[in-house]
């Protein structure tokens, strides 16, 4: 691309060549993706569709209406669909392309810092193809006006992958929330292979909900890297909703001593439909505490996948970490899929993990069916009830209502008045 | 035969769960306005019976029958006995996180209207009508904010289960050892919550281990039930005989003589 830094093309470069250094796409003969098969994925082009392709409508995409949104159309940014607005001094949320012409040297301290392209074939990929993306900076002290969505659209039918890349720096004592949304609009294969990489100075907070909610034939792999400060405080939130075959791993890594993770998770698999979650949480620095629960929900021939690691190295004392993964399999041939991986290095430590696969609990089932509530009426809110943890979790009321209008439609029921 | 029909016809009712036979000939008849109390030592049947008129698979019923309002129960869903006006306050209530008490509740009341072709009631109507029942109860409002019994007391649970009742307004109420677990007070409260319940054309089923709970709730038939069988059957006086010489003496019949008729 004409007029681009030279940084852009050499991380492209770089990329391409960890790519080629991890041999390519993984195998189920990697312990990280033993249980999901991504063979498939290379028929699928790994180059972005072509621009253009007359209007689009995502009205249904949007969150919360009047809010600040970016939006992006077969990886690229679209102004037409986007509402920046004005924001106060001390945010800049700009598209990736934006920002590399206003302001490559910021996008130049973000990229690759976090994300570890090294060890992991998707972000290599995506840094071999990059193109567009969203860079949100908030500096140190400033809280960001209102929730902050980024939305993610594929339109073209043929099949194509897109490779967003979402860059979040917040300063010391810098406040937001942010969404990432995932949708098509079409019914077509695709692959979005996205990674957000976060960096949160002393004290920051950030809230960030990912909306995977592809299409029926869409393919998602997405990863948040994020690295925390001291006493900085991250809550994720990842909805698995939608795509055929889906992947979203969280990584983070603290820092600095004082340290807060959350990390919360939903999957809804009806059909086909694979949604495999791979947590790790490195806890270099002592006195953090990590929180973390992923909640499945497995109908039809669908599978779910957890795998949750967490490290805990010599010297991270007053480490507290607890890691919870429930599955709820709905029917016989669904199936569930639970790796805690622990590894403690220090002896003042707190670590509790728990996993569990079950079905819905008769008693309660009967409990609800004696007061005169059908027997499907009573599944469903039950089920409902059991992702209702997760779905709580999320602070932002417009993100909370649209997960459960996509549960109603998945699950039916309703569990509040 | 009385002039009233009866509400329940419970006969020759044998149950099992697993291999194990645990009711074993269950004689019983119920008619509108009437409390019956259904005592007995542990491992007696007497939870067992209530749990399968209303209608819990984990019990199988092997022989015998039961009528409500002349219609066989043991053909209907737990749902549909519900619908149809049975309704027991369980001992064990069960805690459903993530399951709003109010909106439990209207869904339920909502369940048993759609089934009579009523309309079904809105948030506004229902919080009104929630307000008065919660009264009979002693409930705060704020229970209903809560989910469905979780991290209620032993005593919020069993109110809840008696605010259920006076929602629903059945026909035939089962309290199954509805006093186990209560101190005095709560146990006061719960008792006139059901007092406050009682109808000419309603009739309840009292199950309970203890006299106690006949002191505040007067029943007008006692039966003992043992081994799978009610062994005795009589007015409140039995209540207070059962009391005084304990179930070693219900014992002592059974092995005594075979089951006498049930039917008062």
């Amino acid at each position: 691309m004409s007029g681009e830094p030279a940084f852009v093309a050499a991380a492209r470069q770089s990329g391409a060549a960890a790519f080629q250094a991890l041999g390519g796409l993984p195998t189920t003969r990697q312990e990280a993706w033993r249980w999901t098969n991504v063979q498939p994925l290379g028929r699928i082009p790994f180059d972005a569709p072509a621009p253009g392709g007359g209007a689009a409508d995502l009205g249904a995409l949007q969150l919360a209406p009047g809010t600040v949104r970016l939006a992006f159309i077969d990886g690229r940014w679209s102004a037409a669909h986007s509402s920046v607005g004005a924001l106060p001094a001390g945010v800049r949320l700009r598209s990736l392309q934006q920002a590399l012409r206003d302001d490559p040297a910021a996008v130049e301290a973000l990229l690759g810092q976090v994300a570890r392209a090294e060890e992991h074939p998707f972000t290599a990929l995506n840094a071999a193809h990059l193109l567009d993306g969203a860079v949100l900076e908030i500096d140190a002290g400033v809280t960001a006006p209102s929730p902050i969505e980024l939305v993610f659209a594929q339109r073209a039918a043929s099949p194509a992958t897109t490779h967003p890349r979402v860059l979040i720096r917040l300063g010391a004592g810098a406040r937001a929330q942010v969404a990432e949304l995932y949708a098509a609009l079409s019914t077509g294969a695709y692959l979005t292979n996205a990674v957000t990489e976060v960096s949160l100075g002393e004290g920051a907070e950030l809230e960030h909900a990912k909306l995977q909610m592809e299409g029926d034939g869409g393919y998602h792999v997405g990863t948040l890297w994020a690295a925390q400060s001291r006493a900085s405080h991250l809550r994720s939130h990842v909805f698995s909703l939608g795509a055929l075959l889906a992947r979203s791993e969280v990584s983070a890594r603290f820092d600095g001593e004082g340290g807060r993770c959350e990390l919360n998770g939903l999957y809804v698999g009806q059909g086909q439909q694979h949604l495999d979650h791979h947590t790790s949480l490195d806890h270099k620095s002592p006195g953090c505490t990590s929180r973390e629960v992923y909640k499945g929900i497995l109908d039809g021939r669908s599978r779910g996948v957890f795998t949750g690691a967490v490290r805990v190295r010599e010297g991270a004392q007053k480490t507290d970490a607890s890691q919870s993964n429930k599955a709820l399999l709905l029917s016989e041939d669904a199936s569930a899929e639970a790796t805690p991986q622990l590894q403690i290095f220090a002896d003042d430590v707190k670590c509790a993990h728990g996993a569990a696969v079950g079905q819905l609990d008769d008693q309660a089932l009967f409990y609800l069916r004696s007061r005169g509530i059908p027997l499907p009426q009573a599944r469903a809110l039950l089920t409902r009830a059991f992702a209702e943890e997760v779905v709580r979790g999320v602070s932002v009321a417009p993100w909370q209502r649209r997960i459960e209008a996509v549960l109603a439609r998945k699950l039916g029921g309703e569990v509040r008045a | 035969m009385t002039a009233t029909a009866a509400m329940l016809e419970i006969k020759d009712l044998h149950a099992k769960v697993g291999e194990k036979e645990i009711l074993k000939g269950i004689n019983l008849t119920v008619r509108p306005g009437e409390i019956h109390a259904i005592m007995g030592p542990n491992g007696s049947g007497k939870s067992t019976l209530s749990q399968v008129l209303a209608g819990r698979e984990t019990f199988e019923v092997t022989s015998g029958q039961v009528l409500y309002q002349g219609q066989d129960l043991m053909a209907l869903s737990p749902e549909d006995r519900a619908t149809a006006g049975i309704f027991l306050a369980f001992q064990y209530p069960v805690e459903i996180p993530g399951v709003g008490n109010m909106h439990f509740l209207r869904t339920a009341l909502n369940a048993v209207r759609r089934k009579h072709g009523e309309e079904e009631v809105d948030a506004m109507d229902f919080l009104s009508l929630i307000k008065e029942k919660m009264k009979l109860v002693e409930m705060d409002q704020a229970f209903m904010n809560r989910s469905l019994n979780e991290g209620f007391s032993g005593g919020e649970k069993k109110r809840n289960e008696i605010l259920q009742m006076a929602v629903l307004d059945p026909k035939l109420a089962i309290l199954d050892e509805t006093d186990s677990g209560l101190d005095i007070d709560a146990l006061r409260i719960v008792a006139a919550g059901v007092n406050g319940l009682r109808r000419k054309d309603r009739a309840m089923l009292v199950i309970t281990h203890y006299q106690r709970l006949l002191e505040y709730i007067v029943p007008d038939f006692v039966h003992v039930i043992a081994g799978g069988r009610i062994v005795k059957s009589g007015d409140r006086s039995l209540a207070l005989e059962l009391e005084q010489k304990g179930y070693a003496w219900v014992d002592a019949q059974v092995a005594g003589a075979p089951a006498p008729g049930a039917r008062p």
